[in-house]
């Protein structure tokens, strides 16, 4: 109970630090009403929207306004729509859960049993060209394969849609595309695009980490012992290479769909980032500094899943943390 | 193995299959991929050109414009000034809103009223600033009284759009869901999200010309590849603002048919003109005391430096035309006596050396890079441009989050920039850019280099009070010229926009504010 306690008083933390630098941020870059207001305007439209955004007010006496309706579950409306904020973010944030997961589980499915062969048999033709290929996978530009993506299965072949997201239906009230073959056509693509640098990762986890749990004492007694040699593999190995895959899962899977934008840009899917990287554009503060809080949760979340998940998979963490 | 090959086999047909199925759309429906789509379904939310254009097809406004953005009757019939401050505008009958109630003069007064409200940072109280108060005689007539003269009331409406009084006092969300965005537009609203679909159906009882398309989705794609990559993978059937270099290619593509059309938007160099510059000028590295750009001579001079033939078919690869004034010369104050502007380096180093420079001297030089198609790379030949007249002209393209603060602060001693026209009138243009900036009269809110003109001041202020049209026009062309000749801003060149479509599929007019109305495009007789 106290580990719990302890990481929600950390997240507390993160939380209002990052809000700080938000608002300190915005401010050093200009006032946002420079650039949200029609050049046109008069002396005296700038000055009424000045005073109804509160922008005459000094910037602490802002920020704890700010504090104060958050505290009562206000995060504020938009500046560019004028709509709550959590309306905004959380309309768009399925489709971009959506295809944060389809991109990491294609990239666990495939990458890991790549990494696993590469390591079981690091000398095979097969495995060198799966470690080059895993270099390809984390050093090319994602814009650029996204684009080529477009440009030969869409415009070329005509096999699958050129963007957008297919049709959706709900689950426990939560719109999700994933329900039909056609939507899946559309998450096929944005999905491998946003996989290739986690597939090149985990493949390197899963054969660096399959090498050296190779050539581990347990190996070789499960082997003596007679046991098939894709139980020995496909068990005891997995098992204990799986601590630091898990780790990088988490951490890639918060960070792919905190920061999807480019993906999302280029197959026009409807997620969070677009919506994010438009609104720093023009200053919207409180979409940015919802989003931000939003997202250091959801880092705070993951993490505390995965040190729930070594103890699960590692008993020897079990025990430790019991003792 | 084989079972797992057989399956992958049968899940990639099964894709296709599906997506060719869903690729069969009704002949009768119309996609377009646009950059940009609304902010909000209310129409008096923001002045932004892609708002007006998206709301166009749920809304109608007081008065219309043709696709030169000269006025003609919409909502209103006929517009007259009865007196010094009042317009008297005659509303049509027979027209009927969304929810089948008839739109009276207490709609068009309920509409002007709300906005200084409702509407947001981009607001529409530049249009409304002369109004007084609106007096609703019956039910088709409305007087607005203005504050002082308002000769150019009407141009100010053509963004005003009419909603139906009976929405009640209501704000972005309601409209945003459907339940307040009833207009008597040619299209109904059926559903919008954010930075979403925009999905309309056609209205059966509109008062004007029958749209042809009956479903109409306007897809908002803002990256220019996915946008020009949607059109030709099928997705969109047409797109607006295609990319310069995507136009060339497009030309040779027989798959695909192009629209070109001037804008209203004109790349204005602006010099500040202030006695002490806020970055100094150097001559030979030493930073000196004076504004070269005070100097009539050294901005001809600047001018004359220019290549805007180049700029056109080089920088712009086509999809320029080289400007002379502000604004097109057809709208409304522009001057058609006006030369085109001349290109003569002899004659721009004479001058510098005439004006004291004979060894140039160095300035920084500001502009966008993401506002409009081409600013960065004008920016950058035009400094190369200088630099063969003696100039050393550091070009600087910034973002325009960082580049508009810094303009407004009065940072930059020389920049360019984009403005529109978008009233089709000069008073607009010249009164923001042109006239001495005074807060108080609500002139001159864009004019940062400091120049100050008493003559054209005066000329401005009295077109403003002259309801006379040949009179206000002649009043405005003379501001023009007088401006233009003075060189207080250099224009450069008129962007050009392009629209795609699929190949002897659809047809429409291309117009100079860039709208793409789905009511104006009519198919191919096939």
């Amino acid at each position: 109970m106290g580990f719990f306690i302890q990481r929600i008083f950390q997240a507390a933390i993160v939380v209002v630090v990052m809000s700080i630098l938000v608002f300190i941020g915005v401010y050093a870059i200009g006032n946002p009403i420079d650039v949200m207001i029609d050049p046109a305007s008069t002396q005296e439209i700038r000055d009424n929207l000045i005073r109804q955004y509160g922008f005459d007010r000094p910037l602490y006496e802002q920020y704890f306004v700010f504090v104060g309706n958050v505290l009562q579950g206000d995060f504020g409306q938009s500046f560019v729509y004028r709509v709550p904020v959590l309306d905004l973010i959380f309309s768009r944030l399925p489709a971009t859960f959506e295809l944060a997961l389809g991109a990491i589980l294609m990239a666990a499915i495939v990458g890991i049993p790549l990494g696993i062969w590469a390591g079981y048999r690091p000398r095979a033709a097969s495995s060198k060209a799966i470690m080059a290929l895993s270099i390809l996978g984390f050093s090319l530009p994602t814009f650029w394969v996204g684009l080529l993506l477009v440009l030969t299965f869409a415009v070329q072949l005509h096999w699958l849609p050129s963007g957008g997201r297919g049709p959706t239906s709900d689950l426990l009230g939560v719109p999700f595309s994933f329900f039909t073959p056609e939507g899946w056509s559309y998450i096929i693509l944005p999905a491998f695009n946003l996989a290739l640098f986690n597939m090149g990762l985990l493949i390197r986890l899963a054969r660096a980490g399959t090498i050296e749990a190779m050539s581990s004492d347990y190996v070789r007694f499960a082997r003596a012992q007679g046991l098939k040699e894709s139980k020995v593999v496909g068990l005891h190995v997995l098992k204990n290479i799986s601590i630091p895959i898990v780790t990088v899962f988490g951490l890639e899977f918060g960070s792919t769909l905190a920061f999807a934008v480019v993906t999302e840009t280029i197959f026009n899917w409807p997620g969070v980032g677009k919506l994010i990287i438009d609104s720093i554009m023009v200053l919207d503060r409180p979409v940015m500094v919802a989003y931000l809080i939003l997202v250091v949760l959801l880092f705070v979340l993951i993490n505390l899943v995965v040190d729930l998940l070594y103890g699960i998979l590692d008993p020897r963490i079990r025990a430790r943390r019991s003792a | 193995m084989l079972f797992r090959k057989n399956a992958v086999l049968a899940l990639t047909l099964a894709l296709i299959g599906s997506t060719t199925l869903s690729a069969q759309v009704m002949a009768d429906d119309l996609t377009i991929g646009v950059r940009a789509g609304p902010d909000s379904i209310d129409p008096h939310w923001s002045t932004l050109g892609s708002q007006a254009e998206s709301l166009r097809h749920i809304f109608d406004t007081l008065i219309g414009v043709d696709k030169d953005l000269q006025l003609q009757p919409a909502i209103a019939t006929s517009w007259t000034a009865i007196d010094d401050d009042t317009w008297e505008f005659k509303i049509r009958e027979g027209v009927k809103f969304h929810d089948g109630s008839d739109l009276t003069a207490e709609d068009v007064k309920f509409s002007i009223d709300r906005i200084p409200q409702v509407t947001g940072p981009m607001s529409m109280t530049i249009y409304t600033k002369s109004v007084d108060s609106v007096e609703v005689i019956d039910d088709y007539t409305v007087h607005v009284h203005t504050k002082g003269t308002a000769a150019t009331l009407p141009n100010d409406f053509i963004r005003l759009f009419v909603v139906s009084s009976e929405i009640g006092e209501v704000g972005n969300e309601e409209f945003n869901s459907g339940q307040a965005a009833i207009g008597t537009g040619p299209y109904k609203f059926v559903s919008w999200q954010p930075k979403g679909d925009l999905v309309l159906v056609r209205n059966e009882n509109y008062w004007g010309e029958p749209a042809h398309w009956e479903n109409v989705v306007r897809k908002e794609i803002p990256n220019d590849a996915s946008r020009v990559a949607a059109l030709q993978s099928g997705e969109v059937d047409l797109i607006n603002y295609v990319p310069a270099t995507d136009y060339a290619a497009m030309q040779n593509d027989s798959r695909l048919d192009t629209f070109i059309a001037d804008s209203v938007y004109i790349l204005n160099i602006t010099p500040n003109v202030k006695d002490e510059l806020p970055v100094k000028a150097k001559v030979n590295g030493a930073e000196i005391a004076e504004n070269p750009l005070k100097d009539l001579r050294v901005r001809e001079a600047m001018d004359l430096a220019i290549n805007r033939d180049i700029l056109s078919e080089v920088v712009l690869e086509g999809l320029g035309k080289p400007a002379n004034q502000l604004m097109p010369a057809t709208f409304f104050g522009g001057s058609t006596e006006l030369p085109v502007r001349e290109y003569d380096l002899e004659r721009a180093k004479a001058l510098l050396a005439e004006a004291g420079y004979p060894n140039g001297f160095e300035l920084d030089f500001a502009c966008t890079n993401n506002r409009l198609p081409g600013d960065a790379a004008v920016c950058e030949a035009l400094s190369q441009m200088w630099a063969r007249a003696g100039l050393k002209i550091n070009a600087n393209a910034l973002n325009g989050t960082v580049f508009f603060p810094a303009q407004q602060a009065g940072e930059f001693s020389l920049w360019l920039s984009g403005w529109g026209t978008l009233t089709g009138e000069a008073s607009y243009t010249y009164g923001s850019l042109v006239h001495t900036a005074d807060p108080d009269k609500g002139l001159g809110a864009f004019n940062k280099s400091g120049y100050s003109n008493p003559e054209i001041d005066a000329l401005l202020e009295e077109g403003a009070r002259t309801l006379d049209d040949d009179k206000r026009r002649a009043l405005y062309t003379q501001v023009t010229e007088l401006s233009m000749n003075d060189r207080v801003l250099i224009p450069t060149v008129i962007i050009q926009t392009v629209w795609a479509a699929k190949a002897d599929t659809l047809t429409f007019e291309p117009r100079v504010d860039q709208e793409t109305l789905a009511q104006l495009i009519q198919p191919v007789a096939q």
